[in-house]
């Protein structure tokens, strides 16, 4: 019994790093209709920069708060010097610039940074072990849990309370409608870029932390998944990603029992998705098309 | 020829049918697969797994055509019901299932993958003649493909679906014909390519490889038989020219890919074609 | 009523949308070689309806018959290929074609019917004949080469009617064919599609350009809120209160212009 609380411990704590990432994507998605598929080397850009500030001034802190501001202004830069020159075009022309970008950050990782990866010099908290419940859990995981369980409820009041944030939220939705909303749309797309990018910085760090290391190819693993996510999730539903990011978190943890012996962990998550979508076409939270 | 030069023919040969059919599912049917790498390791397996149980050659590349085509209709299937991101983002799914299966199946080698795949007989020449032969017959292919009336009707399938229904053409059944026909020549170069290193391993089929032959796709011009053939050549032999690249292939290939998409989207064939009044629009 | 054979039998077609009951019970019968119109204020579900003879909608019950078979249940392009033929209002040629091209496809429309069948085939002289033959008709004569994209919305109408033209149909389905264009070209138009009438084929047009309609249209069915409540020649309809009150809102007495 205890095992299967573990795995459920377990899998809520990718759950939560998946929806660090996956919304992001989706927020993307909803106002641009682009897979911004590069959103996971800002991720692991995030989570280069939290190992190399904290071991260059002794704070992981600082290292995660330059990751942060790092990873907003990258996440900015890319909307504007790739993404806007494309928008014009079909969508498949950003997402295979995307991918580009994606390849060429993650070489330029190996190449700048080595092919093993970086450590931190100091992180004492994987190992800080704490008894919660009967569970052993360490301190990383708890501040994943923690740290994004806050940002996102920050992110669903900043949207359904400030003036800023209904805009945005309802120009996700329906981009038409920003200037209605007294909103600049222009402003509402950097504004997009930034919280997704920040918090995709936040579970680059957290989970740098978590493995104390980072390694070159860490952004494929992870953006494969964050895909999957965003369209179980309906593409552009921020609460369809929170549900559908836990979902992957449990059914990940809990599916190695059944076909771990046929598959890869990391291949569960498209499994997951396949049949999903074979019986709703439109995700689990998507609308249906006429 | 040196064996070294027979390789680089080969796999260049390869590579030019891998594109080549992907061009047949993306370029002329606008269905987006990130998955071909799947289809084509899916042939290499098959073709691997007869050849070491004894099997022809004819046979064992037959199994590798069959193997990859089913997959093929299975994904088909799935195109139907999916729009074009979702079915992206399946595709890319396909990718790293197939991987993520074989990895773990001892019957098919594991992470070893498998090696000494019995010789075709022919030779490293006569392997490579052979890739050589399948790839000018692909070419070929393609290009009657395209000027005939059903490659009329996948240029109405990529353009629109909803109009190709209004003037009689079944969608569906052009997907499907689409995806089976694209897989199943894939399969068809895993085969051969199985018989050609006598050994492989699953990570010869992975999401980046699918996402390479994508490349040569779009940088040839998606769409164009002769385009796509000259992307895959050149990204080829590229490496293999410019040594000192490989250390910094997935770079260079990926600034290409910026590149291009974002000065050249249409491609090769699109900077060679004379475009009259071609504007893309949302 | 079985001697006679209807181009179209819709019989009690009803479907629901989220909550809303686009279409409640609706059943006409067109004749061979009719110009019937179909109007009704916005939201009236008339293009709902047309969807649904077109294949592109099912209805949650009801039937859709053509020429005798009942097709509710076939999709749009098996309907296309047994004498349907549609335009949309928002016009959508094939992009990555030629003017000749879009049309010249829909003429291969036997050609098209099996993909393995229409890889054999190459040859298009024919097809192509009978696409100049059918854009001369509609008055884009000598525009063949042009890619659509550069043809102004007038044009593109006209195209529209071309392609459906040329899946030789014996139905024709018009969704608001005259949208954005000026009175001219909306005349002309119309006038087109009176002639292509004359030729044979049976049409039901969907608009709301009524000037245009009352004039060609020998027969005119209202739809309101998902029912049809008048279904007569054009100056009976006109002339009926409730049609009035449909379009203005009860208790205003103004005819339409």
């Amino acid at each position: 019994m205890a095992y299967y609380i573990d795995l459920a411990f377990n899998g809520l704590v990718f759950g939560c790093m998946y929806a660090l990432m996956a919304v992001g994507l989706t927020l993307v998605y909803g106002l641009l209709r682009i897979l911004h598929i590069a959103h996971a080397a800002v991720y692991a850009f995030g989570a280069y920069i939290t190992v190399i500030v904290a071991n260059a001034t002794g704070s992981i802190a600082i290292g995660i708060l330059a990751a942060i501001a790092a990873c907003t202004l990258l996440g900015m830069a890319i909307y504007r010097l790739l993404y806007e020159p494309l928008l014009d075009y079909p969508p498949y022309v950003a997402m295979i610039a995307s991918i580009g970008l994606l390849v060429v950050m993650e070489d330029g990782f190996r190449i700048a940074f080595g092919e093993q990866g970086l450590t931190f010099a100091r992180n004492p908290y994987p190992t800080q072990l704490h008894d919660i419940a009967g569970l052993t859990v360490n301190t990383v995981q708890i501040a994943i849990i923690a740290l994004s369980t806050i940002c996102l409820v920050l992110l669903a009041l900043f949207t359904t309370r400030t003036r800023i944030g209904i805009g945005w939220r309802a120009t996700v939705s329906d981009p038409r409608i920003a200037t209605s909303f007294g909103v600049d749309a222009i402003k509402v797309r950097y504004l997009n870029f930034a919280i997704g990018s920040a918090l995709a910085a936040l579970g680059g760090a957290l989970i740098a932390l978590l493995n104390n290391f980072v390694e070159p190819t860490m952004g494929f693993v992870v953006s494969y998944k964050a895909l999957a996510i965003i369209v179980l999730g309906g593409l552009g539903s921020l609460q369809g990603t929170l549900i559908a990011s836990l979902a992957l978190g449990l059914t990940e943890s809990y599916g190695t029992i059944f076909v771990g012996r046929f598959l890869d962990r990391d291949a569960i998550a498209f499994l997951f998705l396949i049949a999903v979508l074979l019986i709703r076409p439109q995700g689990l939270a998507g609308a249906r098309t006429a | 020829m040196s064996a070294y030069a027979y390789s680089v023919l080969a796999i260049t040969g390869i590579n030019v049918m891998l594109a080549v059919s992907l061009n047949m599912i993306t370029g002329f049917c606008g269905q987006f697969s990130l998955g071909h790498a799947a289809f084509y390791g899916a042939g290499a397996y098959a073709a691997a797994f007869f050849a070491a149980a004894g099997s022809s050659v004819p046979v064992s590349l037959l199994a590798g055509v069959m193997v990859a085509g089913a997959l093929g209709v299975i994904v088909g299937f799935a195109s139907l019901r999916l729009r074009h991101d979702f079915l992206a983002v399946t595709t890319i799914g396909i990718s790293f299932l197939f991987v993520g299966f074989v990895r773990k199946q001892p019957w098919l080698g594991a992470e070893m993958g498998i090696s000494r795949i019995p010789s075709s007989g022919l030779g490293t020449q006569g392997n490579a003649l052979l890739i050589l032969a399948c790839a000018l017959a692909t070419i070929a292919f393609s290009i009657y493909v395209n000027r005939s009336w059903m490659g009329f009707g996948f240029r109405a399938v990529g353009d629109d679906e909803d109009t190709a229904r209004s003037i009689g053409i079944s969608v569906s059944n052009y997907k499907l014909v689409a995806f089976t026909l694209g897989t199943a020549i894939a399969g068809l170069a895993g085969g051969l390519y199985a018989y050609f290193t006598q050994f492989i391993v699953p990570d010869s089929f992975g999401f980046l490889v699918s996402v390479m032959l994508m490349a040569m796709v779009v940088i040839g011009g998606t769409g164009s038989t002769l385009g796509v053939v000259a992307a895959a050549i050149i990204l080829t032999l590229l490496p293999e020219i410019f040594r000192f690249i490989n250390e910094y292939r997935l770079l260079i290939f990926g600034g290409l890919l910026i590149l291009v998409m974002r000065f050249a989207p249409e491609g090769l064939a699109g900077l060679g074609r004379v475009a009259v009044g071609r504007a893309w629009t949302r | 009523m079985d001697a006679v054979n209807w181009a179209l039998e819709v019989e009690a077609a009803a479907i629901r949308f989220g909550g809303v009951q686009a279409l409640a019970g609706v059943s006409f019968l067109i004749a061979p070689c009719e110009m019937a119109g179909l109007i009704g204020p916005n939201g009236a579900g008339k293009t709902t309806l047309l969807r649904i003879i077109a294949g592109v909608l099912s209805p949650d019950s009801g039937r859709v018959v053509l020429s005798g078979i009942d097709v509710t249940r076939w999709p749009t392009a098996r309907r296309v290929r047994h004498g349907l033929a549609l335009t949309h209002q928002i016009v959508r040629p094939f992009r990555s074609m030629t003017v000749l091209e879009n049309v010249t496809l829909a003429a291969g429309h036997r050609l098209t019917a099996n993909p393995f069948a229409a890889l054999t085939r190459i040859a298009r002289a024919a097809q192509e004949a009978r696409a100049r033959e059918i854009l001369a008709k509609v008055g884009l004569a000598g525009e063949d080469s042009k890619p659509v994209t550069a043809l102004p919305l007038g044009h593109l109408k006209r195209l529209e009617l071309a392609r459906a033209l040329a899946v030789d149909p014996s139905l024709i389905l018009l969704d608001e064919p005259l949208a954005g264009l000026n009175h001219n070209e909306a005349a002309k138009l119309v006038d087109l599609i009176a002639g292509i009438n004359a030729g044979g084929i049976t049409t039901i047009l969907v608009e709301h350009n009524l000037a245009q309609v009352m004039r060609v249209c020998r027969r005119l069915l209202v739809l309101d809120q998902g029912r049809i409540i008048a279904d007569a020649a054009p100056h009976e309809v006109m002339a009926n209160p409730a049609v009035r009150e449909a379009y203005l809102g009860p208790g205003r007495e103004h005819a339409a212009a």
